[in-house]
C-alpha cells in the first residue's frame, strides 16, 4: 500500500535501544568528487573520491521514571571529566529507522559525537542538540 | 621510454631567456653582452590531478629511464594540449633545447588508486 512517511514513523536508536523523546534527526551522506578535467576539455569530468556520513539530532532532555536520562550515553561522549579527552573507543552505534508496520527501513552506522549542546531558556523545554560524524562503512542499509 | 603521453590538468610555462650578462659602469650606464643565440632555461610545470596510480607510475618509470635529472628528452604534444597558439611557442625544441627534470616528480596519493603528480621540467641546450 502506498505510504508517505512522517515524523511519527521515525525512530532513532542508540546501541539497539530506542531513544526517547527524539524531536528530529537528519543523516547526510556525502561524496568527494575528484576533478579529472584536462587542459584540452571544455566540460568538467570527475572521478569518485571518498564517501562519508554525518548528521545531527535533537532530543528533549528527559528523565525516565527510573531516574535515567535518555541523553546520558550520548552527552557523556563529550561531557566528561578528566584530561584524557575523546578516545577512539568513544563511538556510538546509531540506527535511524523509518517504520512501516512490521517493516523497518534502517540505516545503521558507527559514529563519533562531534558536538553536543544543551541549555535552558525561559518558557522552553530543555533540548540536547547533537551532531555526529560517521566512521567506517555503514553496517546496515535497508532503505529502499 | 617516452615521456608519458597524458594531457595535464594544469600547466605553467616560463619562457627562459637568452644568455645575457649585464654590467653596470660607474657612470650608471648598463652594458649587456649576449653570449649565445639560443633561448634556454625555459621552465615547464605540469600537474596531472587525480590520475590512476598506474598512470602516475609512468612518470616514476620515465624518471628512472632518463636517470633522474641527468638525461634530456622530448615531450609530446599531449603535454601542450589545450594551448591553441603555436605549440612550438611553449616548447623547447624550437630554440635547440631539450627538457630534463628540474626536480623529481612529486606524487600525492589522493585516495586508494588515485594520485596527483606534478613534474617540473627545464629546457637545456
Amino acid at each position: 500500500m502506498a505510504k508517505v512517511y512522517t515524523g511519527r514513523d521515525g525512530v532513532m536508536q542508540l546501541g539497539g535501544t530506542t531513544l526517547a523523546k527524539v524531536v528530529n534527526f537528519q543523516l547526510s551522506s556525502n561524496l568527494e568528487t575528484l576533478e579529472t578535467t584536462t587542459l584540452s576539455e571544455n566540460i568538467r569530468s570527475y572521478s569518485p573520491g571518498v564517501a562519508g556520513y554525518s548528521g545531527s539530532a535533537t532530543l528533549l532532555y528527559y528523565k525516565e521514571d527510573d531516574g535515567t536520562f535518555n541523553t546520558t550515553d550520548i552527552l557523556n561522549k563529550l561531557y566528561k571529566t578528566g584530561t584524557d579527552g575523546v578516545s577512539s573507543s568513544d563511538t556510538v552505534e546509531l540506527t535511524f529507522r523509518w517504520v512501516d508496520g512490521t517493516d523497518n527501513n534502517d540505516i545503521k552506522l558507527t559514529a563519533y559525537i562531534t558536538s553536543a549542546s544543551i541549555g535552558a531558556a525561559t518558557g522552553d523545554i530543555v533540548r540536547a542538540e547533537i551532531a555526529f560524524q560517521g566512521t567506517g562503512a555503514l553496517s546496515t542499509v535497508t532503505i529502499s | 621510454m617516452a615521456f608519458p603521453s597524458l594531457v595535464p590538468t594544469s600547466r605553467s610555462f616560463e619562457s627562459g631567456d637568452y644568455p645575457v650578462k649585464t654590467f653596470k659602469a660607474q657612470n650608471g650606464k648598463e652594458h649587456r653582452i649576449l653570449y649565445g643565440s639560443n633561448r634556454t632555461n625555459m621552465k615547464l610545470s605540469l600537474s596531472y590531478a587525480n590520475i590512476t596510480d598506474a598512470n602516475a607510475e609512468l612518470f616514476l618509470d620515465h624518471f628512472d629511464e632518463v636517470q633522474g635529472t641527468f638525461g634530456t628528452f622530448v615531450i609530446g604534444l599531449d603535454a601542450r594540449e589545450g594551448w591553441e597558439g603555436n605549440k612550438d611557442a611553449i616548447g623547447a625544441q624550437t630554440h635547440g633545447n631539450n627538457y630534463r627534470y628540474e626536480s623529481p616528480p612529486q606524487v600525492a596519493q589522493v585516495r586508494p588508486g588515485i594520485s596527483t603528480v606534478t613534474v617540473n621540467l627545464i629546457g637545456v641546450l
